[in-house]
């Protein structure tokens, strides 16, 4: 194949109809840790995860119920939930959910406010627009919903980590609303979409283009204006052949002294999360099978909602 | 006792519109580490008040892993590779078959609600045992315990359905060795004996002992562990031997030496000789002999015997008068009819009988007393079970182990005829009489021909309920034996199972986990099927409190067969301790061998205050040896009956 001769390489075939969402934030910065440049680590396969390991996850759902005239009536449901693993059995050790309405309240009549109260949920401002936009008030009511995700999972980890005192907190997600937590060292952030680009350059190519069983050197990227926290890419499977993502995630953790051989020890570690695979799910080169069974708990509690 | 609210959840059930829940069968899940399986009884208690009571007949694991590829990949082709940190999510899925809906209608699929383990009371309900175990005349008979869940309960059998009138009849089934199918009868006896309510008549048992010394020490106290001695105590059955055991075995060919591996000198006492004459075997005749050699005509000379011969005055042609009682006197009588038919020259028909067919009915009555030496005498000496005075709570042990299987066929069938008769007339001393059998596969085959015995085991199977005469057959092979002889069996054991038997037609209502349970099925333990329990259960029983056969060999080591005189020593200082042999001895000498056994019994059989007296009186005078001289003159040499075309 031209391609393959031109010393490019060829895999990962994905047939597309739409023109993708803009990504909201493509480019973020990072100062290096442990390399300057990055460089590609060989990380050992003996690794051997941690006892008293605990996993967070969180799902949303959310349903247009009604409309006052042209204002949608969003109905929410999110939850969070931390698993916690011993003797290589998993059991949900905290957990947390909420059921909402989400609307723009400054569109409600008295009436129709006291209706949607007498549901005896909560009752959650979506914000003002500009102009009636039955679809950008939706969007905006997902927002709502995803914060409201985002705020259950904090209130579980916070849970989890105020019962059990030792041990890492595995979560599906980057560790951002962690850092100001007393116990963020004890917080790992698996980071498995990457729109967010925060190497440029050849430091990028290095890490987009990891062998299998191999990270990158460790690097910070900045949280707000005061806070920092040391990242770095590991690839879990083998992408040749493939899309040059597969098996490709993003580790985050409390800055720390020793953080090159941390990092190589979480990798070896993470490298052993590979088993059992969390196949069927279509992200199974990048979900641990904890996480994926934190989820399912999770759905498998809502059920069919609504 | 576990009130309702204490009791734990152990599962919960699901229905799924691929696997639903029915009136008859449903499934629920539990934890890994749930303590039940199968033949587990369950509990399902819904809002609306319904309960329903279950036995676990399969289980099934399974865990989240979509292809067994999934797990090459994450091992990455190496099955020694590291351990994964998280054990996989499994299921354990149980089916379950309703044993009892309360309220009993309208019958409806089980609720989805949660799942318990049943409790002793539980247990009783579920087999619907309340109605005849809690009623005020209980008719149950602890046959084992259900256990399940850390906890036990006792199962009952109802005696209406066990022993009659309902239904009757037990049967049990398993290799040898393993399914502890005599030790389970043994038990069950105990068990009937102490429990079978007075209210429902007298009862006893007759144990045919065809292999070994498997009954041979019924009423001697076995050993029992501290676990045999908590489960007698749960079931509340008193673990001790028969009181009254009887004891019956032939001779062996010497006809002094009992044919019975119970012959220590501290046993052979009690072992009554089992000795029969030409009337006890002629009536069952059929048995003895094959259909392929006699004929109808035959059939009609041994009939013709039976009716108008045997113990009657019965005159030949030429002026004697024959009153023939024993296989001696019937030789006799063929003897003067062949000199008679040789005297006139007639070599043809006597009495509208062709001589061959005399001829061959002669050789072949003639021969059973050799072919059942030591149980049919010639000389018309008769020991024979007390049909008419049989015992309440009585065991009666048929020691035919040591016989050949025509004799054994003799034993069981003429025995089982006589009781049936004797119940029919209501005489026999008892109202019940438990026949055990084991082998019952050689009785009454599933194939081969319509032998007497099948047909007097086919006859009890559909009758003997209405008779209390009450049939305890066991077998390797359920497949092998008749299947309304099975079929007719009110309640059915089943002990450990071959596979092969397990695959045969005749298991196809157990599941899969069922056979696997009974293939791997450990000793002492059971599965039932009574006519109550509307799914088979399995129960644990203790060790029966007799002797096992190989412990009583050990015990009570056989004693070796000693000489003809010195064998009516022992059985006459056995009567009398204080008998000198050597004044015994003297009293036989000149006596044959014939007149000495037969004074012998009769002896043992009054068991006179004076032993020696009455053995001598018995005895008579010494015969004097005499040689009889041939008559002379010719007699016109017959044709040969063999072959009746000779010149």
């Amino acid at each position: 194949m031209a391609i393959r001769a031109a010393e490019g390489t060829v895999g990962g075939y994905t047939v597309l109809t739409h023109v993708p969402q803009p990504l909201s934030r493509p480019f973020g910065s990072a100062e290096p840790v442990e390399h300057e440049p990055i460089e590609a680590i060989s990380v050992p396969t003996t690794g051997v995860a941690p006892p008293g390991t605990g996993f967070l996850d969180g799902i949303q759902r959310y349903a247009v119920v009604g409309r006052f005239g042209l204002t949608p009536v969003v109905r929410g449901y999110v939850a969070a939930a931390v698993m916690g693993r011993h003797e290589q059995s998993l059991s949900v050790e905290s957990q947390q959910s909420e059921e909402f309405i989400a609307v723009n309240v400054q569109r409600l009549s008295d009436c129709q406010a006291r209706v949607l109260e007498e549901t005896g949920l909560p009752l959650y401002d979506t914000g003002e627009t500009e102009r009636e936009h039955p679809i950008l008030e939706v969007h905006m009511a997902a927002q709502l919903v995803e914060a409201r995700r985002e705020a259950v999972e904090l209130s579980a980890a916070r849970r989890y980590l105020k019962t059990r005192r030792e041990g890492w907190l595995v979560l599906d997600g980057s560790i951002a609303p962690y850092v100001d937590e007393d116990d963020s060292p004890r917080v790992l952030g698996l980071v498995k979409s990457h729109e967010t680009q925060f190497l440029a350059g050849s430091d990028l190519r290095t890490a987009l283009t990891l062998a299998a069983r191999h990270r990158t050197s460790v690097f910070a990227r900045r949280i707000g204006e005061q806070k920092e926290v040391h990242s770095w890419y590991l690839r879990l499977w083998p992408w040749e052949g493939r899309d040059l993502l597969f098996g490709l995630v993003r580790l985050e953790r409390s800055p720390s002294a020793e953080a090159g051989v941390e990092a190589s020890e979480i990798s070896s570690w993470m490298l052993s999360e590979r088993s059992p695979l969390s196949a069927p799910d279509g992200r199974w080169d990048r979900l641990v099978y904890p996480v994926r069974q934190v989820e399912s708990y999770l759905r498998a509690q809502i059920g069919d909602w609504l | 006792m576990i009130r309702f609210e204490d009791r734990r959840l152990i599962g919960r059930v699901v229905a799924t519109e691929a696997m639903p829940a029915g009136p008859h069968q449903f499934q629920f899940w539990t934890a890994t580490d749930t303590t039940i399986g199968i033949g587990a009884i369950v509990r399902v208690d819904d809002e609306r008040g319904r309960t329903v009571y279950a036995v676990v007949i399969d289980g099934k694991a399974y865990s989240d892993l979509a292809t067994p590829l999934h797990d090459v990949v994450a091992a990455e082709g190496d099955p020694a590779g590291t351990a994964a940190p998280t054990r996989r999510t499994e299921v354990r899925l149980w089916t379950a078959a309703v044993l009892r809906q309360q309220p009993e209608e309208p019958v409806q699929p089980v609720s989805l609600a949660g799942v318990m383990l049943a409790t002793r009371e539980d247990v009783e309900i579920a087999l619907r045992m309340d109605a005849y175990v809690r009623a005020n005349r209980s008719s149950g008979l602890p046959i084992g315990l259900y256990t399940g869940g850390g906890m036990s309960a006792p199962v009952y059998l109802d005696s209406d359905f066990l022993l009659g009138p309902e239904s009757a009849h037990l049967n049990i089934s398993g290799v040898s060795g393993l399914a502890t199918k005599t030790s389970a009868v043994e038990f069950f006896l105990t068990s009937i004996f102490q429990k079978f309510p007075a209210h429902k008549g007298t009862i006893a048992a007759v144990c045919v002992n065809v292999k070994g010394p498997d009954l041979c020490f019924l009423d001697q106290p076995g050993e029992l562990t501290a676990a045999d001695l908590e489960m007698y105590t749960q079931l509340e059955v008193e673990p001790r031997p028969f009181e009254s055991v009887h004891y019956y075995a032939p001779f062996k060919a010497d006809g002094v030496n009992l044919n019975t591996l119970r012959s220590h000198p501290d046993l052979i006492e009690t072992v009554e000789p089992l000795v029969w004459g030409l009337r006890e075997v002629l009536d069952y005749h059929e048995v003895l002999l094959s259909r392929d050699d006699i004929d109808a005509k035959s059939d009609a000379f041994i009939d013709f015997l039976a009716d108008r011969v045997v113990e009657k005055e019965f005159s030949d042609e030429w002026g004697t008068t024959h009153r023939v009682r024993t296989f001696s006197d019937l030789e006799r009588l063929f003897r003067s009819i062949f000199e008679g038919l040789e005297a006139q020259g007639r070599s043809d028909m006597w009495r509208t009988h062709h001589v061959a067919t005399i001829r061959k009915v002669r050789n072949r009555l003639l021969n059973i007393s050799t072919r059942c030496k030591g149980l049919v005498t010639d000389d018309g000496t008769v020991s024979d079970l007390p049909f008419g005075e049989f015992e309440d709570r009585a065991v009666y042990v048929l020691d035919v182990a040591g016989m050949d299987q025509l004799a054994q066929d003799l034993v069981f069938t003429r025995v089982v005829s006589q009781l049936r008769e004797q119940l029919e007339r209501r005489d026999l001393g008892v109202d019940h009489v438990v026949v055990f059998v084991d082998e019952l596969n050689k009785y009454a085959p599933g194939d081969g021909p319509d032998t007497y015995v099948r047909k007097m085991l086919l006859d009890i199977s559909e009758r003997g309920r209405y008779l209390g005469l009450v049939l305890f057959g066991a077998q390797q092979f359920r497949s092998q034996v008749h299947r309304r002889v099975v079929g007719n069996a009110g309640t059915t054991i089943y002990g450990r199972m071959d596979l092969d038997e397990l695959a045969t037609p005749g298991y196809q209502v157990l599941s899969p986990a069922t056979k696997i349970k009974l293939a791997t099925l450990p000793k002492g333990e059971l599965m039932v099927r009574h006519p109550h329990f509307t799914q088979p259960v399995f129960v644990a029983f203790p060790r029966p409190p007799v002797l096992a056969g190989p412990a009583g060999i050990q015990r009570f080591p056989p004693a070796k067969d000693v000489a003809f005189e010195e064998a009516v020593v022992a059985h006459l200082t056995a009567l009398d301790g204080r008998i000198i042999p050597g004044k015994v001895k003297e009293i036989i000498v000149g006596h044959r061998s014939d007149d000495i056994r037969r004074a012998l019994l009769a002896t043992k059989r009054a068991r006179p205050d004076d032993v020696v007296a009455f053995f001598r009186a018995s005895l008579g005078s010494p015969v004097s040896r005499e040689r009889v001289e041939r008559a002379s003159g010719s007699v016109a040499k017959l044709k040969s009956v063999e072959d009746p075309y000779a010149p």
